[in-house]
């Protein structure tokens, strides 16, 4: 132990970040000289919850694992049980999936770019951010029913079909978001408060982003093009015109930046899904039969890419069903992220990669 | 240079955005997945409601003179997904868009729905089958009415007597 560093211990419990996570800091002076991560203060159990409970109540049980990517986590169980059972989504279904998707993923980028602002201290554009997504909140319970667990998912299809009533409700709330996105990019990207703060700070070289593997808009900021929904299309990804975000800055103002294309390419896609959407049904009636076996599925949840596996011995209940999230190998990154940085950054560095702890650790 | 200032001014004189509950109703949006509503006139305790709750908050129980079952569903343990609302082949589980659920203490084990569901009887023979309620009669029993009201094993006997009746029919036209 040199007079020079001292060790400073952030979290579990800590005002700036949003989810229990342990840092282990040395500093030296205000410089961060080196960083150790502890988790396991959410851990749920999770995995062993799944594996007392059937196939149905597996969907709702995925979706409460995280509220901001709760509509990835049952789609893409749906998709590796899907898989397993060698069961057919129609193909309105597929829309309706995709729809629930985007939809999550502007509301879960702009939380994430919110915050950064009141990690700045600029608590007013933070109260902005979350005004606008609102707008989406609010699309969410009028269509799906409730502002954060969707539940359109299940096994074969949705359950919520969008109507003659909810279609025009969500384009509507879609065209009063578009202004408001456009706007809160060009304050995001201008705002000389926002620029000094966030500019050059928490860098992710393209090497090193590729070192640790890391997914989802902390690798595309870093100059990694990699989209699950381009590189293995899933639903109707393959038919839609969207262009995958990406940077190579590689700093915390890249990724909240970037975070907000992506929110404007979600409405995009949303759009095209409503326009494009065919008629039929949005599931299939009959109750699937799981062989034993195992099967995968992977999808673009908003923080990256989110990879399911199940294994089933035929009963009704999963022998095991395992889950990686994003934020498992962005995480790690952070090491690289934070070195150097000043204390002061610490919260920032963190929220860029837009960590989610009860993914992680559920 | 500061772009965000012609946003806050435009903020301030729009005014506040939230919803002046408790003193005025917050918005409800027609579709939202509240507390459970349960029509026992139509349920046929097939239990899928209970197969599919991740959350343990529908219990079927055998009453102890095998009458019939009572049906509890806990509002304090329910976390509104609908899944019971969304299998239910008959309707009799539905989602409100009632969220008002504060109750004090003294109420936390009386908050549930609970009703007793009592069995049908076979047509035939009398023993207890599930229920079979006259709006279930209209929607699943329209393709054979009477068999719909029959025990197993009164229905095994009927299809056989139908059977056995149509061949010997049969032999009598080409013998």
């Amino acid at each position: 132990m040199s007079t020079t560093t001292y060790t400073l211990p952030i979290g579990p419990l800590h005002v700036a970040l949003e989810e229990p996570m342990y840092f282990d800091i040395q500093v030296e002076g205000e410089t961060v000289r080196s960083v150790e991560l502890a988790a396991g203060h959410v851990h749920r159990g999770m995995e062993a919850l799944a594996m007392q409970r059937n196939y149905f109540q597996n969907v709702t049980l995925t979706e409460r694992v995280c509220s901001l990517c709760s509509n990835s986590h049952p789609a893409t169980y749906c998709m590796a049980v899907e898989n397993l059972s060698g069961l057919l989504v129609p193909e309105r279904a597929k829309y309706l999936r995709v729809i629930a998707d985007e939809v999550k993923r502007i509301a879960s980028h702009l939380f994430n770019v919110g915050i950064m602002a009141h990690l700045t201290g600029f608590d007013s554009l933070f109260m902005h951010a979350m005004e606008i997504r609102e707008i989406m909140q609010d699309a969410k319970e009028g269509v799906y029913g409730n502002r954060m667990n969707l539940g359109q998912c299940i096994i074969g299809g949705c359950r919520r079909d969008i109507d003659e009533a909810t279609a025009p409700f969500l384009l509507g709330q879609l065209e009063l978001l578009k202004p408001q996105l456009d706007e809160l990019y060009g304050v995001f990207e201008r705002d000389p408060l926002i620029r000094t703060r966030t500019q050059g700070i928490g860098l992710l070289p393209f090497e090193e982003a590729k070192r640790h593997a890391v997914v989802g808009p902390v690798a595309r900021a870093s100059g990694v093009a990699y989209d699950v929904r381009r590189k293995a299309p899933y639903a109707v990804y393959a038919d839609l015109d969207f262009e995958t975000q990406s940077d190579t800055k590689g700093d915390v103002h890249s990724r909240a930046l970037l975070r907000l294309r992506e929110a404007v390419q979600s409405v995009k896609i949303i759009e095209q899904c409503l326009r494009q959407i065919p008629s039929g049904p949005i599931n299939v009636r009959e109750v699937p039969v799981i062989p034993a076996g195992e099967a995968v599925a992977r999808s673009e949840a908003p923080r990256g890419e989110v990879f399911y596996y199940v294994r089933s011995d035929g009963t009704d209940t999963p022998q095991r069903l395992k889950w990686r999230v994003p934020t498992y190998m962005n995480w790690e990154a952070l090491q690289v992220m934070l070195a150097n940085c000043q204390v002061a950054d610490i919260a920032l560095i963190v929220n860029s990669i837009d960590p989610c702890i009860s993914c992680t650790e559920r | 240079m500061f772009p965000f200032l012609k946003i806050m001014l435009r903020n301030l004189l729009l005014g506040p955005s939230t919803d002046a509950f408790p003193f005025a109703p917050a918005k409800t949006h027609e579709n939202f997945r509240g507390c459970a509503v349960f029509d026992p006139e139509k349920c046929i305790l097939c239990g899928i409601c209970h197969h599919v709750c991740a959350a343990g908050a529908i219990q079927l129980r055998p009453s102890e003179d095998g009458a019939g079952m009572q049906y509890l569903l806990w509002h304090n343990s329910c976390v509104f997904c609908g899944m019971c609302a969304h299998y239910c082949p008959t309707g009799a589980l539905t989602m409100s868009n009632n969220w008002h659920l504060a109750h004090t203490g003294a109420e936390m084990f009386s908050n549930c729905i609970s009703s007793f569901i009592p069995f049908g009887e076979c047509a035939q023979c009398g023993a207890k089958i599930q229920p079979r309620p006259q709006a279930i009669i209209d929607k699943l029993g329209v393709r054979s009415p009477e068999r719909f009201l029959l025990c197993p094993q009164c229905k095994r006997q009927s299809i056989v007597r139908n059977v056995a009746q149509v061949r010997s029919t049969r032999r009598q036209e080409n013998p």
